[in-house]
């Protein structure tokens, strides 16, 4: 029997709905991703077909190609940032099996159209369909409504294809120190450009942009959105050349996913990048304790946790484009906004986004953690020891934040309450997220791809990292009112009281997930490891 | 096969009271209990999925039981944890080292993490690199050991403290012959110095050569228990396995396209 398309459906339908299986907490976030997948939908929906309604063909040419390519945008990156990728059918599992490469693909790629995120998206962008009908009759509306489907395509096909081409790049540890700081500084390039195109949006003039959108119009990023347009603007011939630009487009992303993929399904046998080290003659203990730490079992654990953030990709991956955003985006924002206060509001995110890189801690060893629970490893000195390994790389990079931003807005004195702010964001960050991590803590894939999640893991990490940003943004408003009311205090009273803040605030959270830790070590095992 | 030398002790080095463990609609393990005498070296046999590994995980305290209790030299696994593990080692399977680090740097996390003085740990993690050919001055990262390596460096991890009690599943799996009798060498020294042994296989050579005590696993209860020479009588154990066990014996009819 040929193996088609839909046999590679219905195993993804099966394999999510086999993890929701039982694990109501799952159900649950599952559930409320849904709604808010749906939420986003229609709000996109009644967004793009706002310039029909009001019959503005001129707003409709500029906003949908541009509002289309920030959607392809953000298909490519906000996985990367954010969510991870879905990789529950990790291509790795078909090499075995006599799949033609074409079949294997086609199957694949309608599979990873088969999830919330496409869904949304795709009826969100139904809303330019209805754009186009007000504007241009049915015959609008049908090309339209061919662009939107390609449109989707290309979004599937363009966020498949680079994350499995990081992957496969990543493989060797050479290549994948080089691709993990590359694709952080692209992915924390991001924020900056979007800023970039809205503040062009306020202070340039509208033709300005309008000029933009017809550009990006002929782009295979708004191309897919503008073809209705096009149709009932009249310009029939542009209908066909769009088309072939965007088929074009996603098949030789097609051919490139497919390329990669066979050296990603290759790769997983075997060939781990051994590296080989220098003989050491230092005696075992000084081996994995450095000299300023205490050789105690708090030291064997910080010292540990360092060797992690560094040694294991997800992590380091996730320290860099914390760093590149960390910096990037303070800065840009000071700079772009232009006015004389320091960008306070970004800086607590900054803080509060260092922290989050902890929500799922224990997932990122998984199952060897079960050293740790057959030692009896107390809670408490559990999280702490996590808490200081990883904020010795955190606090430098704040620090540094602190100091570019400072002297990047031209105020050079606000440093110590910058750093009094971070200080507050990442102490109040951990308060939250160290609880985060004991009781929700979600096993991760065990591939080489950094970026990977397994099903269902992206909802929740997408979920509890804007919760946990959120509820930073909240407990320092205090913080931030000070900073904000009382400007001249706040450079003098900023540090003291942001250390104070954030140490307070870290204190209070190791106090109550280290009980909470010592109560479901072996639970929180199970939910770390890994299905086999 | 001799067995070794029994010390009197008040409390066995493991017992387990009635223990019950339900996955989902499953049910694991339906109501274990057993006695591992003091200075024994117990075999715990069953076939795939029959319950050892979850045995023994509710036994060492990775597993939560849903019922029943389980105590180690006395000391409860679950009211008094510290206690209890603080006596023991194991070598669990199917369960990732920190293998980010390599074997001397993981000697070493284990060594402090129960609480060792930091030279002993730098004197007996030489000894055991050794001893165990994995070479001190190794500095591969675990994850690039093989399955033999892994093992043996798992099996240095959990001996390391000095443990009254060694808790090992599936020891001998994907070891090979050579490191498989140095294994065999080094646990037979540390029952004889007095240590208790309890590990999980279902080779049968390997636990008819080691064990003076077994314990038959089937379908998440034991079927049968007591020293070897008990549990054996005349016939070979593979014998009496595979007939308490249920297995099916070919006929010689099916498989006929192969």
């Amino acid at each position: 029997m040929a193996v088609g398309v839909r046999h590679f459906v219905k195993l993804k339908l099966r394999i999510t709905a086999n993890g929701l299986r039982g694990q109501t907490w799952r159900v649950a976030l599952f559930v409320l991703g849904t709604v808010l997948a749906a939420c986003a939908a229609v709000g996109g929906y009644a967004l793009f077909s706002l310039p029909g309604l009001l019959g503005e063909q001129r707003a409709a040419e500029v906003a949908l190609p541009l509002a289309g390519g920030l959607l392809v945008l953000g298909w490519l990156f906000l996985p990367l940032v954010f969510f991870g990728v879905d990789e529950s059918l990790d291509p790795a599992r078909f090499a075995l099996l006599p799949l033609p490469r074409r079949t294997l693909i086609r199957g694949l790629f309608v599979a990873s159209l088969a999830g919330v995120p496409a869904l949304a998206t795709f009826a969100g962008t139904l809303g330019m369909v209805d754009s186009a009908a007000r504007l241009g009759g049915p015959a609008a509306a049908l090309v339209e409504f061919v662009g939107v489907v390609t449109g989707i395509l290309l979004c599937a096909a363009i966020s498949r294809s680079l994350t499995s081409a990081f992957a496969t790049a990543l493989r060797s540890r050479r290549a994948r120190d080089l691709a993990t700081v590359l694709l952080a500084c692209v992915a924390a390039l991001l924020g900056p450009l979007q800023l970039a195109a809205l503040a062009g949006a306020e202070n340039a003039d509208w033709t300005g942009v309008a000029r933009v959108a017809d550009v990006v119009a002929w782009t295979p990023f708004g191309a897919p959105y503008s073809m209705g347009l096009d149709v009932a603007a009249g310009r029939l011939w542009a209908v066909p050349v769009k088309f072939v630009l965007v088929l074009v487009t996603i098949g030789l992303l097609l051919w490139w996913w497919s390329a990669t993929l066979e050296r990603a399904m290759l790769g997983s046998v075997g060939r781990s990048g051994r590296r080989e080290r220098t003989a050491s003659a230092r005696k075992p203990v000084a081996q994995l304790v450095p000299g300023w730490l205490p050789r105690t079992r708090f030291g064997a654990l910080t010292a540990r946790e360092m060797r992690y953030w560094w040694r294991e990709t997800r992590r380091r991956a996730s320290l860099i484009t914390f760093s590149v955003v960390g910096v990037f985006l303070p800065v840009f924002i000071g700079v772009s906004s232009g006015t004389a206060g320091a960008p306070t509001g970004m800086l607590i995110f900054v803080g509060a986004l260092a922290a989050v890189s902890l929500a799922n801690q224990f997932g990122f060893e998984g199952s060897a953690y079960a050293a740790n629970v057959v030692a009896g490893v107390p809670g408490r000195l559990e999280l702490t020891s996590r808490v200081a390994g990883f904020s010795v790389y955190v606090v430098p990079s704040l620090l540094v934040i602190a100091i570019v931003v400072g002297v990047a807005v031209g105020r050079p004195e606000t440093i110590p309450a910058l750093v009094g702010m971070l200080a507050a964001a990442y102490g109040v960050g951990l308060a939250l997220v160290l609880p985060i991590s004991v009781r929700v803590a979600y096993a991760l894939p065990d591939t080489a791809n950094p970026f990977a999640l397994s099903s269902g893991g992206g909802m929740a990490k997408g979920l509890l990292t804007f919760a946990a940003l959120f509820g930073a943004a909240l407990i320092t408003v205090p913080m931030q009112l000070v900073a904000f009311l009382a400007h001249d205090v706040w450079l003098w009273v900023g540090l003291p009281m942001g250390l104070v803040y954030g140490a307070g605030a870290l204190l209070l959270g190791l106090h109550l997930a280290g009980p909470m830790l010592d109560r479901r070590m072996p639970e929180l095992l199970a939910t770390v490891t890994a299905r086999q | 096969m001799t067995v070794p030398h029994q010390r009197l002790s008040p409390d066995p080095a493991l017992a387990l009271r009635g223990l019950v463990k339900r996955f989902d609609t499953k049910l694991a393990v339906a109501g274990i209990d057993l006695d591992v005498p003091a200075g024994s070296f117990f075999g715990l046999l069953g076939p795939n999925g029959a319950g050892k590994t979850t045995t023994l995980s509710m036994a060492v305290g990775l597993l939560r039981p849903d019922a029943g209790q389980a105590r180690i030299l006395g000391y409860d696994v679950w009211a008094d944890p510290a206690a209890a593990k603080a006596r023991i080692g194991v070598l669990p399977d199917g369960v990732r080292l920190f293998d980010r680090l390599t074997g001397t740097e993981l000697l070493a996390y284990h060594g402090l993490l129960r609480g060792m003085d930091a030279d002993v740990v730098d004197q007996r993690s030489a000894e055991l690199l050794d001893v165990l050919a994995l070479g001190a001055d190794n500095r591969t990262l675990v994850v690039d050991y093989s399955a033999g390596m892994k093992k043996k460096i798992g099996l240095a991890c959990a001996m390391l403290h000095a443990p009254r009690l060694l808790v090992l599943d599936e020891p001998f799996e994907a070891v090979d012959p050579v490191s498989a009798a140095l294994i065999r060498d080094i646990l037979q020294r540390y029952v004889s110095g007095g240590g208790t042994v309890v590990f999980s296989s279902h080779v049968m050579a390997v636990v008819e050569r080691l064990c003076s005590h077994v314990a038959i696993l089937a379908d998440g209860s034991i079927r049968l228990g007591g020293t070897l020479a008990e549990v054996r009588g005349e016939r070979s154990l593979e014998d009496v396995f595979v007939e308490v066990v249920g297995g099916r014996t070919a006929t010689g009819s099916e498989l006929a396209w192969l």
